[in-house]
């Protein structure tokens, strides 16, 4: 009896969800991986927080080039020392609750998150917030407890946001699957492997959005997720597979968009553990490998060869002068080193084809100097393990990591600060290269006394001078971003920290 | 022809109380299984061979070609680092075929002496070993190869033991099973009458009783072993790279399946191939061993 | 029987019990700190402790066990440490996608493998036996992810007839189900086929057969409905295994079920989840095995324990 009522249902489900129906009103969006939280102040990846700005807005964002742009303020102004910002707010927002959007809502949203008692996992991003006053119903003033030049850029990350004071007070802790804000969707459901969201008829931004919803499906497998796009049922996929692209461009309705990205690749050297002690090596390696294969293998040509330490879209990036692929000048300075004849070392990265494939291009490339790497993929909480399960830095068992990062604020400070601080050894930060130098750390320091964009400027550039002559890593590439979509969708884009935006998504 | 000795070898090693002649005149029938074993033993000696045959050295790239399709240099096409796709295929063979061979081996051991021992005493004992079957059975395998992994670290020899672990319970059962019932046979009662030690009556009467069974699930386990190992491998577990196991060549190209279908289409054919020769021989196997299947 | 029963029913509780604890030690032994995990990668390390606190990490591991049995046999398993929410929840929502993947394979993968042994059986020898033999036995040799990731290429993408994967309509179930019943498919056709050999000698087959009862009679009434009992025992030991959801299968196609929240908790390390699905599987796995093991008594009291 059951299963026939199943069957029927499925049949009539099956005429709703015909092609043409229903795809032209809702969007559907496949992505890699699930949520894992809808309280973007207490997630951690990308995919949450990025899924929850449909809801969710901040006081300011980023533009397709990771500019900044105010969204829920208007314009700002710092003190000197960079411990004071006046913030003045848009007028007229509501959140979906009918409440108002204003000036206590950016203090109790602000003063939630730095509140150690709320153990919220993204605390630190503002640790350093002392207090936010309110001056009139759109005007606030943040007060931190120190000097910190790179505020407006950390507002701008999509874990600071803005949540309805009355939804707070309504759900308590259980705001975190009541989620209220002021953007584009309304929160609808949340199960499994599905997240959607449905139009907010009164957007502040008048016309939008132009799509009835959102729809997110977590569909782990690149191919399947290309085949879905390919069948219909979804318009945009994120994070498509590099090597799919030359099918995808031949078919007539899709369209396949590269962006540039901040995600930069390294292969990080425990500085401290021989023979990586001695910076020739680490130059050595670095002339040992060929970037442009490196890009043309691993990343099938969509990606950039790192110029610095950063990538070249992060704010106050400095070019360097290239390790130029050199074989027998990375010999030279090996043997120079006292290794003529290469050494033995291991690798590890993340278990997923691309991390495996890098560590097997640098397994292949170094071999060409004598380097003999073993590539170890790793399960992520072994991962983990191996990385901050060391309490002490000569206790560390790794000698080299692949790795890829983001500044997921956008900024220069944390593209570096946490990787080559010389206090940001693990457990503290992703200092996995145990790499400690005084003017280095100086200039991370020094940035973040002030607000004045010449003098960090300044900072920067000496510290990605002196980072590039250590070369405490293998600087890899920073690779393109590359979505897909139905030719007959626009206004959507990724972000170059592999968020994505919907709020402009809309159907021809 | 030479697969006429590679059958046979197995049960030599085995004891059997059934005469050598008696078995081959039965195997002989099995056509089907006759192909299976001449595919795998050619096989056995491909993987020996390897170095010598392939045509170029499974790990060494080629930027200057990659994902070219089938041609005259390279018959199976390169991959995507321009390596030769057959020559990947010969050296896989190796792992592939040693990785069934040897978790099944280490299962079967391991799970045989189990059930002999369970069977044999009873009581205490069978309960406990058979309610640690229990457990093993209903616990995820692919958790258990997980945690092994997860604890031991990656590498093809730690994938032996995670597959290993798989087939433990299995055997445990099946071996149990066929003591339960030889240890009211007489001679073995009339062993224990005149005071022969536990240690021989097991070696001697009961596990020979039990080998007919495990043979012929020992030869299919193989199969399935190889196949796990690839599934490993598809979740990121499997062997190491730029290891050629055939499960990771299938799992690192599925992603150029439409774009360069010989990378995945020729380590897909070996897997399906040698499991589909692994599953047909023990068939063959069984129909000639089991004495119930015995033709009238 | 009825003490039978009541026996092995009590004999089930010893068992989960082991389990509970093998999982509890098994989870906490796997390298990797949930919390480090959940907090990211680029977390500080007081964010790392603030999160290690709210998901009740601290204290000695069996206060932490006893905290878990105690909540477990009232019900209650916690919270998802991935995502905060009821671990009943997660499972609850990825329970029946599982459940009706299975049945609808076990439904096709039943019928085709009974219809292959009894073929195969009947035509012993013969070309229909080897041809249903290796039909049967290629359904176990397919590597499944590659079979799926080809049926996705060619029926969806190629021909456009069925949907890629999801979890929905009838159509959602064709592809995932195929793929996951092969297999089961390939076992049912060599056990009934061997089954039903071995009857059709025993004796009260060949009286039959000597007595002139027509061969068509002989098949269905005799040989069948006696070979089914074991054949009746796979199919509830397959059910059980499929039941504890395919990861392969599930993460091909996109299913939002129980294997692939397995995977998902232990690459988060989600101690909840992880305890609370291999004490489902394994409750459920018992019990199968123990309403077959009934069903065998019941066939043949020769078997019933003392």
């Amino acid at each position: 009896m059951r299963l026939k009522a199943l069957l029927a249902a499925g049949a009539l489900s099956a005429l709703a969800l015909a092609p043409g129906l229903a795809a032209a009103k809702t969007l559907v969006v496949g992505v890699p991986d699930n949520l894992t939280g809808l309280d973007p102040t207490n997630v951690n990846d990308t995919l949450s927080q990025t899924a929850m700005r449909t809801v969710y807005q901040g006081l300011f964002g980023f533009d397709q080039d990771m500019k900044i742009v105010p969204v829920l303020a208007e314009s700002f102004e710092a003190n000197d020392t960079a411990t004071e910002f006046t913030i003045r707010l848009r007028k007229g927002v509501k959140f979906h609750d009918g409440t108002d959007f204003n000036a206590n809502a950016v203090k109790i949203s602000l003063e939630r998150l730095a509140n150690p008692d709320n153990k919220l996992s993204r605390r630190s991003l503002i640790s350093m917030l002392d207090r936010v006053d309110v001056i009139d119903d759109s005007t606030v003033k943040i007060v931190l407890k120190t000097p910190f030049g790179a505020l407006i850029n950390t507002l701008a990350h999509p874990a600071i946001v803005i949540m309805s004071p009355a939804a707070l007070e309504k759900y308590g802790k259980d705001i975190a699957r009541n989620p209220v804000g002021t953007g584009a969707f309304k929160f609808k459901r949340w199960a499994a492997d599905t997240f959607e969201v449905e139009k907010n008829e009164h957007y502040w931004k008048a016309g939008w959005p132009k799509v009835d919803g959102v729809t997110l499906r977590s569909v782990p497998e690149n191919g399947s997720r290309f085949a879905m796009l390919q069948a219909g049922e979804v318009q945009y996929v994120t994070l498509f597979p590099p090597e799919l692209v030359p099918v995808a461009e031949k078919l007539p309705n899709l369209l396949v968009v590269k962006r540039p990205s901040i995600v930069g690749w390294y292969a990080a050297m425990n500085t401290m553990k021989k023979p990586f002690t001695d910076p020739r090596v680490r130059q050595a390696l670095n002339y040992a490998v060929d970037k442009a294969a490196y890009c043309k293998v691993v990343e099938s040509g969509f990606c950039t060869p790192l110029q610095s330490p950063m990538p070249d879209l992060l704010g106050f990036f400095e070019p360097q002068k290239p390790y130029t692929f050199d074989v027998a000048k990375a010999k030279a300075l090996l043997a120079e080193a006292g290794y003529p004849n290469g050494f033995e070392t291991e690798i590890f990265a993340l278990n997923n084809t691309n991390q495996i494939r890098a560590m097997q291009f640098l397994q292949q490339q170094l071999a060409q100097v004598g380097v003999k790497l073993t590539v170890t993929p790793l399960e992520s909480g072994v991962a983990a393990q191996r990385i901050w399960g060391v309490q002490k830095p000569e206790d560390a068992t790794v000698q080299m990591q692949l790795t890829g990062w983001s500044s997921s604020t956008g900024d220069a400070d944390w593209g570096l600060r946490p990787l080559l601080w010389g206090k940001g050894f693990p457990p503290a930060l992703f200092n996995v290269a145990y790499y400690k130098n005084d003017k280095v750390d100086a200039d991370f320091e020094g940035a973040l006394e002030t607000a004045d964009p010449a003098k960090r400027g300044a900072f920067y550039a000496d510290a990605q001078k002196r980072i590039w002559e250590d070369a405490p890593w293998i600087f890899l590439g920073a690779s393109q971003l590359l979505t897909a979509q139905s030719k007959n969708l626009s206004g959507v884009y990724m972000l170059p920290d592999r968020g994505f935006v919907l709020e402009g998504a809309e159907f021809k | 022809m030479s697969t006429a000795t590679s059958a046979p070898a197995i049960v030599v090693a085995s004891d059997m109380r059934t005469p050598l002649g008696e078995f081959w005149r039965r195997f002989r029938r099995q056509k089907v299984a006759l192909v299976a074993g001449a595919f795998l033993l050619a096989l056995l000696l491909v993987a020996i061979f390897a170095p010598w045959i392939a045509p170029y050295d499974p790990a060494t790239p080629d930027y200057m070609a990659i994902l070219q399709g089938p041609t005259a240099a390279h018959w199976a096409g390169t991959d995507a680092y321009g390596r030769d796709v057959f020559s990947r295929i010969l050296f896989g063979a190796r792992i592939s075929l040693a990785v069934g061979f040897l978790s099944v081996s280490l299962g079967g051991l391991v799970g045989v002496s189990l059930g002999v021992i369970s069977g044999y005493y009873g009581g205490l004992i069978d309960s406990l070993i058979m309610r640690v079957c229990d457990v093993l059975l209903a616990f995820p395998g692919i958790l258990l190869a997980i945690g092994v992994i997860a604890i031991l670290g990656p590498g093809i020899d730690n994938v032996i033991y995670a597959v290993a672990v798989f087939s433990v319970p299995i055997f445990a059962r099946l071996a149990r099973g066929s003591t339960l019932s030889l240890k009211r046979a007489v001679y073995v009662d009339a062993a224990r009458a005149i005071g022969v030690k536990d240690r021989v009556i097991m070696m001697r009467h009961l596990l020979p009783g039990a080998l007919p069974n495990v043979i012929v699930y020992f030869s299919m386990r193989i199969g399935t072993s190889i196949l796990t190992a690839a599934s490993l491998s598809f979740i990121g577990l499997g062997a190491q790279p730029p290891s050629p196991e055939w499960g990771a060549m299938l799992a690192d190209g599925r992603s150029y399946i439409g774009v360069a279908d010989n990378v995945t289409l020729f380590p897909g054919i070996a897997i399906f191939v040698t499991v589909l020769a692994f599953n047909l021989l023990g068939d063959g196997l069984r129909d000639a061993l089991d004495p119930k299947l015995r033709m009238a | 029987m009825l003490e039978y029963l009541v026996k092995r029913l009590l004999g089930i509780i010893p068992v989960i019990f082991a389990i509970s604890v093998v999982v509890f030690a098994f989870v906490h032994l796997l390298p990797g700190d949930p919390a480090r995990l959940v907090a990211g990668m680029d977390a500080s390390l007081e964010d790392v402790a603030a999160v290690r606190k709210s998901l009740g990490l601290e204290g000695p591991l069996w206060q932490q066990y006893l905290h878990f049995a105690c909540n477990a046999l009232t019900g209650d398993f916690g919270i998802s440490l991935k995502t905060r929410r009821p671990v009943i929840t997660e499972i609850g929502e990825r329970l029946m996608p599982t459940v009706w993947l299975t049945v609808f394979a076990m439904i096709w993968a039943t019928i085709f493998g009974l219809l292959i042994g009894v073929l195969s059986a009947v035509k012993r020898g013969r070309w229909q036996d080897y041809g249903g033999m290796i039909v049967a036995v290629s359904g176990i040799s397919f590597p499944s992810f590659w079979l799926g990731l080809l049926l996705i290429d060619l029926f969806s993408v190629r021909l456009g007839w069925l949907p890629t994967g999801g979890y929905g309509t009838w159509a959602h179930f064709v592809m995932p189900s195929f793929t996951l019943g092969l297999g089961v498919a390939a076992v049912m056709a060599r056990f009934t086929r061997s089954a039903f050999v071995e009857i059709a000698r025993e004796d009260y087959v060949r009286t039959a057969r000597a007595k002139g009862v027509p061969e068509k009679f002989v098949i269905w009434k005799h040989t069948l409905r006696n070979a089914l009992v074991p054949v009746i025992t796979m199919t509830g030991l397959q059910f059980g295994f499929l039941l504890g959801g395919s990861i392969v299968v599930e993460t091909v196609f996109s299913w939002p079920g129980l294997g692939r929240l397995l995977v998902d908790s232990v690459s988060y390390r989600d101690y909840p989840v992880i305890q609370a699905e291999i004490l489902l599987f394994s409750i459920e796995f018992i019990l199968i095995n123990l309403m077959v093991d009934v069903l065998y008594a019941f066939a043949n009291p020769e078997i019933r324990y003392k």
